[in-house]
């Protein structure tokens, strides 16, 4: 009984081996900025991959491009599995309706300054829902170490698809396309697209891509408080390493309370100084705070918010202003967590 | 980490510049976003406010309850149903069938809950709700035509995994030239004729890489081919697709409405219902000219609705030509595969009427896994089973509606409906029969449609004095006509799962084939069927 409640069977020499080797695969992993650019196929959605080359700009930098495949439906082909028809795609020699687009997104990268297709390339197998055609992924690695993965998954449905490669290797980053639709948050809780379920659901940042490239600049938005300080701090450091101009903004919801937001956005300005970090702009308005960062931050690539800023019955009841801005930004958005 | 030249930040460009490269030291992995190990043990409790309410969040999957929500809509409809007070004339019996039917339409419509639960519903339902003996529902399950099914699925497997594809599409082209048009008309008819005796899912799943081939051949990017890959594509699949009725062994709905003719009809006794005992020559006799008159329809239609952007495939079939001779000369296992195919289509037409259906499908089968041409592995997977349990269990239910007199109440009400709106006519007849199984059917499985739908039809038909055969003919002619979502047609999704097309091609055709298809049922159905009768 008392074996029951040991953590572990393994005596101690080995134990101690294996949290040896659990370290040192974690300190690996951390030691790298890996994004996720998921791609649906339509032309709009190869903006996530630009954005995840944009940011993959050193080498301690992978990215992985995931194309998810629902499951083939069996019944409505009258009994015979369309899997065999799959097969026999395969086997004539044809790629699945994924591959063409991640070759595509190969091409990206190249465009992108990232020339993948010439690094040394592994293929990795694996049978996946009783589908022949199961996950596929191809790994080009390049001599300094950089990593390009180009997957092709299978899953019931793209959401979860999606949220299940989070648990194969933590991002740090996951890029989505713009969502064609999005609910409240009750009713979320029953259903929602894509995009919405995996950017309520992900454990990591997200940024949703909107055609944006064309304009330049990062308006990181801060409340003030230190989780938001955080954020700024992190995004700050991606918007330099990319030679973005930083622009920081603080709402405040009453004239009463902008000496306030002055003060958040002097804060960030001074916290970003202090790591030697230049700050194009600071920006303050009074106003609703949603509204607010979507009508400045359009003429931004990219608006940085996090998940605060409203009571949480509010954020029970109409979801968190990150949430809003997602929503009905016209520039891409970036959710820090 | 050090930074690559790529990126060592020069600010020049930006705004408020000012900084020195070679100052910068950050380490996007180190400094910016961060990736967050999943939490083990206790630190997911750790978490607070907002953080904590999206980790449980994650944890409450109320949208189960939406996408089930026809289940349980169902489950109440179908017992509110059953609690009602007894109509008159109708037993309770044949209340709790009738309720029973309504529930499995509503789960094969909305696809609740996967497919193949439905028939186990029906299973348990019979048992438990309509106090059948359990070997009695057994017995019920498995029929000739439930055996056909399951052999003719068997059988496609077996075809399909000969990949005769290429050597098919050479022939083809050797009869057609180099024409699309011509392409497009062969492909119809050859995928038209083998469809008529061994399905069209068969028929879609061999030809499809080589439908494919002939588009890549041609132009690397699909988005230049695109409609030249609807017309190559649709014609495979409405080849297919118009065959399926042609012959008995066409499809499961073939089988089906002969088995409900049998078993509603037919007495030993009396040597005028020898009629409802359809053989295979006699179905031939009223269904094949269905595809006949369609055939040149469908080859028209294509090129109209999606004019190609090439004419000319010469290209493509060179390549082709090249391929096929690669193959080189035919191995005695193809040759052994046509000759079984062709057995067994013989022996489908001389001892269909003696030994079933399904006995010959089955021993088909037997040929191909007795000569080592397909292995059982490959059979087993190729098949969905759930397929088979789905026909008969469907059948099974039909069956009770019968017994317990529920067809009869339905048709009698239905009979009353129909006069009240003049449709008692012949051609008026036809015309509801057709439009409400072509309604039925592109919202589910045809063979399912064709299923629940049958006994009340054929019992309507006795009712208003119309030919039970003419009226079974419609149904399972018309259940062919669902033509507008990939999902209507098994030759449908299988073509649609390469990728090609998109889900409006198939509208954009099918609303055109299926008026044209009505007309000619109809017109078959009043000026060619009566003169078979007499």
């Amino acid at each position: 009984m008392a074996g029951f409640f040991r953590r572990t069977q393994l005596s101690d020499r080995q134990e101690a081996a294996v949290q040896k080797t659990l370290q040192h695969l974690r300190a690996q992993r951390r030691s790298r900025f890996r994004l996720l650019a998921c791609i649906d196929g339509s032309d709009e959605a190869f903006v996530t991959v630009r954005f995840a080359a944009r940011f993959a700009c050193t080498n301690d930098c992978d990215v992985i491009v995931l194309f998810v495949r629902p499951i083939d439906q069996g019944l409505h082909s009258g009994g015979l599995q369309v899997k065999l028809a799959r097969q026999n795609m395969i086997d004539a020699g044809f790629e699945l309706p994924g591959v063409s687009h991640l070759k595509q997104a190969l091409a990206i990268l190249k465009e992108e300054g990232i020339d993948a297709a010439h690094w040394p390339k592994e293929t990795e197998y694996q049978d996946a829902w009783g589908d022949p055609a199961g996950d596929t992924k191809v790994e080009y690695r390049s001599p300094e170490g950089r990593s390009v993965v180009l997957k092709l998954k299978t899953a019931p449905d793209v959401a979860n698809g999606i949220l299940d490669q989070y648990e194969l290797g933590p991002y740090n980053l996951m890029i989505l396309g713009e969502p064609s639709r999005w609910r409240g948050e009750v009713a979320s809780f029953f259903d929602s697209g894509v995009v919405q379920t995996v950017a309520t659901m992900a454990p990591c940042s997200v940024l949703v891509a909107r055609q944006s490239l064309d304009r330049r600049g990062f308006f990181i938005c801060t409340d003030g408080t230190s989780r938001s300080m955080q954020a700024v701090r992190r995004a700050a450091v991606l918007a330099f390493m990319t030679k973005e101009p930083i622009t920081l903004f603080s709402v405040a919801t009453t004239p009463q309370g902008r000496p306030a937001a002055e003060e958040a956005v002097a804060n960030a300005k001074a916290l970003l100084k202090a790591m030697k970090i230049p700050v194009a702009e600071t920006k303050t308005a009074v106003g609703r705070p949603a509204e607010e960062i979507v009508e400045r931050g359009s003429l931004y690539r990219v608006v940085v918010v996090t998940d605060e800023g409203r009571s949480r019955l509010q954020r029970l009841l109409r979801g968190s202003t990150a949430t809003e801005v997602v929503r009905l930004a016209r520039t891409s958005v970036l959710d820090v967590r | 980490m050090e930074s690559s030249p790529l990126c060592h930040a020069d600010m020049a460009g930006g705004k408020g510049s000012g900084m020195i490269a070679a100052e910068t030291h950050f380490s996007l992995s180190r400094d910016s976003l961060q990736a967050r190990q999943p939490a083990a043990g206790l630190d997911r409790f750790r978490r607070r406010g907002y953080l904590r309410y999206r980790h449980l969040r994650s944890y409450v999957d109320l949208a189960y309850l939406w996408r089930k929500r026809w289940f349980f809509i169902t489950m109440m409809v179908g017992f509110a149903l059953m609690a009602l007070p007894t109509p008159s004339g109708l037993t309770h019996q044949g209340q709790i069938v009738l309720s029973m039917s309504v529930m499995a339409t509503m789960l094969f419509i909305s696809e609740a809950v996967p497919l193949p639960t439905v028939p186990l519903l029906i299973i348990v339902g019979e048992v438990i709700l309509l106090k059948v003996d359990p070997t009695k529902v057994a017995q019920s399950l498995m029929t000739d035509s439930v055996l056909f099914i399951m052999g003719s699925l068997m059988l496609a497997v077996a075809i399909v995994k000969q990949r005769l594809d290429k050597r098919i599409a050479w022939w083809i082209v050797r009869m057609t030239g180099t024409n699309v048009y011509w392409i497009s008309f062969g492909i119809t008819t050859v995928c038209g004729a083998l469809a008529a005796f061994i399905g069209e899912h068969t028929v879609a799943a061999m030809m499809l890489p080589v439908g494919v081939t002939l588009i890549t051949l041609t132009s690397n990017d699909p988005r230049k081919v695109h409609n030249l890959a609807a017309v190559i594509l649709f014609s495979i699949s409405y080849g297919s697709s118009i065959a399926g009725v042609a012959t008995p062994s066409g499809g499961a709905r073939n089988a089906i409405i002969i088995s409900y003719w049998k078993d509603f009809f037919y007495d030993p006794a009396d040597p005028a219902t020898r009629r409802y005992l359809m053989d295979y020559v006699s179905w031939i006799v009223y269904a094949f000219p269905m595809f006949l008159i369609r055939l040149p329809l469908v080859a028209a239609l294509l090129i109209f609705t999606f004019r190609p952007e090439v004419s000319d495939m010469s290209r493509a079939i060179s390549r082709l030509r090249t391929q096929v001779s690669m193959q080189g000369p035919m191995r005695g296992s193809e040759i052994l595969t046509i000759l079984i195919f062709l057995a067994t289509i013989g022996s489908w037409v001389a001892f269909s009427s003696t030994v079933g259906l399904g006995v010959v499908a089955i021993s088909g089968t037997i040929a191909f896994l007795v000569f080592g041409l397909v292995r059982w592995e490959d059979i087993n997977s190729g098949v969905n089973w759930g397929v088979v349990l789905l026909y008969a269990a469907a059948i099974s239910l039909g069956v009770e509606m019968k017994e317990t007199g529920a067809a009869e109440w339905v048709a009698s009400s239905v009979l009353a409906a129909l006069n009240s709106i003049g449709a008692g006519s012949d051609i008026g007849f036809n015309a509801v029969i057709s439009l409400l199984t072509i309604g039925v059917s592109n919202t589910m499985t045809a063979g399912a449609a064709v299923a629940v739908l049958a006994p009340i039809v054929l019992k309507t038909a006795v009712a208003a004095h119309e030919d039970p055969l003419s009226a079974g003919f419609v149904m399972a002619i018309s259940s062919a006509f669902g033509y507008l979502t990939p999902a209507a047609q098994p030759a449908f999704a299988i073509i649609y799962a390469s990728g090609y097309l998109r889900g409006a091609d198939f509208f954009r055709i099918g609303w055109r084939m299926m008026i044209i298809s009505i007309i000619v049922l109809l017109l078959t159905a009043a000026l060619y069927w009566p003169l078979l009768r007499s």
